[in-house]
């Protein structure tokens, strides 16, 4: 150390200590690598959090680094990243179908396309659901299911499948596959060296794809494409990585190859069918129209005959409020009906009802049996007709009492007094708002007319009709009725005579216009001379009329109850003078 | 409970009643019309081992009858864990046949538990084997038993032997 040398160490010693310190921590690599290892973290923190430009310096490195690791060693990174990738790739193709079946649902179930109520029909006759089906027919393939089959034994080593596949036998299937296999490649391999590969199946298709120890066989729905082979084999591969030892040795032990079938499940894939060009989705503009015009039709011929119903409901509810009537059945047959029920001779007549409705009277038929009906209006109308009622004279029934208004001759008033009890329903006589006609008489004539009495009471017995049923029985009272009549006739003739009067009694039949018109006249006859044998039983003489079947019947041949009766016509004669 | 799976063929002459054992032992029935096989015939058929702790599905090849195995015979056999070997007690050659096919498997694919079914022994005046003879046999394979599909006598045993045999040779592998 010369002078100078001792002086530098005088003056600056440990300035230079540090200087060679410095020096040697930059010279040398491992202390340099020290120090920025010290940092480094510290360092890349604060240059991310400052700006982005660490991020854009790493992109590309940190890339080419992962892609060589990737390609040097496939397998470990492939290990590494399984459990996340399989159920990322299984949420994917899961989210995938979720999508793809509701548009397919969507797309169908608003459709009103042929194709689309084709697919409704063929899905129910098959039994099977719509939503099933329309998956089926929009598929170009599905993998129903997946056999995993030892090679060495034919031993099934894994099996999975869709729901709704049918599922028979798993172990069996693969053994026989197995076996089958064998006989292909006994009898039509020469070498042995042929491999049954496929098989077709009516709707299904059959791959196997062939490992050094196991045979993927896969159950195929539809046309699988060419490219699904090469991903078959590619899940036959990476189970052969994992369980390729596990295979070879296996002797049906299960728990060997734990969780294989997380493996097969890649296999069940699918995807939609393409859409031929040809049915496009649009409805062809003929069948368009052709559905409207089935439509208006439909629409037409539907408000029709919901009108007529509504009208028929009407006719039934007119029917039933009309007094006299008793409805019980109105039968339908098309545009015709029938009416059944009972009918009282003074109801009003079922043509009428159904005319009041404009109801065509050619599609209307009655079939009712008279009776007696005792409705207020009824008894009335039998009231007026029976005492042949002036227009003066108001007649109502209230409960069973006949309530006469108006103004009317005494002598008819007698006469009502004498024959209201005849009339069924009736027990008792209302006369307070009934004024009796004063018939102003000339002094000079004091006594009453003999004779006018005579023709007052003929009058309210005159032109009486009785019914009949069929033939030559009554209607139920009119029997009785004509019993009672032929007293009050038998009391007029007997007070006629001692005026010096005789009544005269004459008898007519009539029918209605059904049958043969000369049975009709016979029947008519044999009406008059069933009123006549009970008049004369009864001690009243009577004759039959000129005409006794009446008028003949022509035109209307229907069913008429009012029509069939007899007539008894009074007339009042003086005697001749026998002194 | 273990599941295990088991691929058992089941080898003999024509018409020894080897479809017929399998039917009896499967399905507990037995047909008299005899229908030859062609191939292999599958089955399957669960048993319990209680004693073993095991569950074991027996998937049972039938293959067709012969006096001595051609390769398409020898292929269904491959990988099987055992064997049923059936002879008719009422043709003795029959059992000569056996002994021939036990002698190809062993050379083909080794020793294999397996049991001798000599079968028929329902048709007891045509019965054509001596004890003396069933003793021998008994000793070349690890049991033999006279059975009858008809009545079911010694099948679902036999079938059970098997089973068990095959479940201690697992056990010793593992």
């Amino acid at each position: 150390m010369n002078d100078l040398d001792q002086l530098k160490q005088l003056l600056f010693g440990a300035e230079k200590q540090t200087l060679d310190q410095i020096s040697d921590r930059v010279e040398r690599r491992e202390v340099r690598t020290a120090d920025v290892a010290e940092v480094l973290s510290e360092a890349i923190d604060r240059s991310y959090r400052e700006d982005s430009e660490l991020v854009e310096s790493l992109t590309q490195p940190v890339g080419e680094c992962l892609q060589r690791a990737f390609r040097d060693d496939p397998e470990t990174y492939g290990d590494a990243l399984y459990p996340v990738m399989g159920p990322a790739i299984r949420k994917s193709i899961m989210h995938a179908l979720r999508n793809f079946s509701q548009q397919i649902n969507e797309a169908v179930e608003h459709s009103v396309s042929p194709q689309g109520l084709k697919w409704r029909w063929q899905a129910s006759r098959a039994g099977i659901p719509f939503g099933e089906y329309v998956l089926q027919k929009t598929m170009r393939y599905r993998v129903e299911q997946a056999y995993l089959i030892s090679r060495e034994n034919g031993l099934l080593v894994g099996h999975v499948h869709h729901e709704a596949s049918k599922i028979k036998d798993s172990d069996a299937v693969s053994a026989m596959f197995t076996a089958i296999q064998d006989f292909v490649k006994e009898s039509f391999s020469p070498d042995r060296t042929g491999r049954l590969e496929s098989a077709d199946m009516g709707d299904f298709t059959l791959w196997a794809v062939h490992g050094p120890h196991a045979l993927l066989v896969c159950v195929i729905r539809g046309v699988p494409p060419k490219s699904l082979r090469a991903d078959l084999s590619a899940v036959l591969e990476r189970i052969h990585f994992r369980y390729g030892e596990a295979i070879r040795q296996y002797k049906g032990d299960t728990a060997t190859v734990p969780e294989v079938e997380v493996e097969l499940e890649r296999c069940l894939r699918f995807e939609a069918r393409e859409e031929s060009k040809k049915s496009g989705g649009a409805v062809p503009i003929w069948m368009v129209v052709l559905l409207l015009l089935l439509l208006a039709a439909a629409a037409f011929f539907g408000y029709r005959s919901w009108a007529y119903s509504q009208q028929l409901a009407k006719f039934d509810d007119a029917l039933r409020a009309a007094p006299g009537i008793h409805v019980t059945a109105v039968e339908r047959d098309g545009p015709d009906i029938t009416v059944r029920g009972l009918r009282d001779p003074l109801a009003a007549s079922i043509d009428d009802v159904a005319a009041s409705l404009d109801i065509p009277m050619a599609r209307v038929s009655a079939d009712m049996q008279p009776f007696q009906s005792l409705q207020p209006e009824i008894i009335a109308a039998r009231a007026a007709e029976l005492f042949s009622k002036p227009d003066t004279v108001q007649l109502n029934v209230v409960e069973t009492t006949l309530v006469v208004n108006g103004t009317a001759p005494s002598a008819w008033k007698d006469q009502l007094q004498a024959g209201f009890k005849t009339l069924a329903g009736v027990n008792a006589l209302d006369l307070s708002g009934l004024t009796e006609e004063v018939i102003a008489e000339p002094m000079s004539v004091p006594m009453p007319d003999t004779r006018q009495l005579l023709l007052d009471r003929l009058t309210v017995l005159n032109q009486r009709r009785f019914f009949f049923d069929k033939g030559v029985q009554f209607v139920a009272g009119d029997e009785d009725a004509l019993a009672q009549y032929v007293v009050q006739v038998r009391e007029l003739q007997a007070d006629a005579e001692k005026a010096s009067f005789s009544v005269s009694v004459t008898l007519t039949g009539s029918t209605d216009g059904i049958g043969d018109t000369a049975r009709n006249a016979v029947v008519a006859e044999q009406r008059a001379v069933a009123a006549l044998e009970r008049l004369a039983a009864a001690g009243v003489t009577a004759r039959l009329s000129a005409l006794p079947g009446g008028p003949t019947v022509t035109g209307d041949r229907r069913e008429d109850f009012s029509r069939r009766f007899v007539q008894v016509d009074l007339e009042l004669q003086e005697l001749p003078a026998t002194r | 409970m273990t599941r295990l799976t088991s691929k058992v063929c089941i080898v003999g002459d024509f018409a020894v009643g080897k479809t017929s054992v399998v039917e009896r032992f499967v399905s507990n029935h037995f047909s008299g019309k005899y229908l030859s096989t062609v191939g292999v015939k599958i089955d399957t058929k669960e048993i319990e081992q209680a004693a073993a702790g095991v569950s074991h599905k027996l998937v049972i090849w039938d293959v067709a009858g012969s006096d001595s195995f051609g390769d398409r015979e020898f292929a269904y056999l491959r990988g099987a864990s055992g064997y049923i070997f059936v002879a008719d007690g009422t043709r003795a050659l029959t059992i000569g046949a056996v002994e021939t096919i036990q002698s190809q498997i062993g050379e083909k694919f080794g020793a294999a538990p397996s049991v001798l079914l000599v079968n028929k022994r329902d048709l007891v005046a045509e019965w054509e084997v001596s004890d003396e003879r069933f003793e021998a046999l008994s000793a070349s394979f690890n049991g033999a038993f006279k059975t009858s599909a008809k009545t079911g006598d010694d099948v679902e045993d036999a079938f059970a032997r098997l089973a068990q045999l095959i479940v201690e040779n697992e056990l010793r592998g593992k």
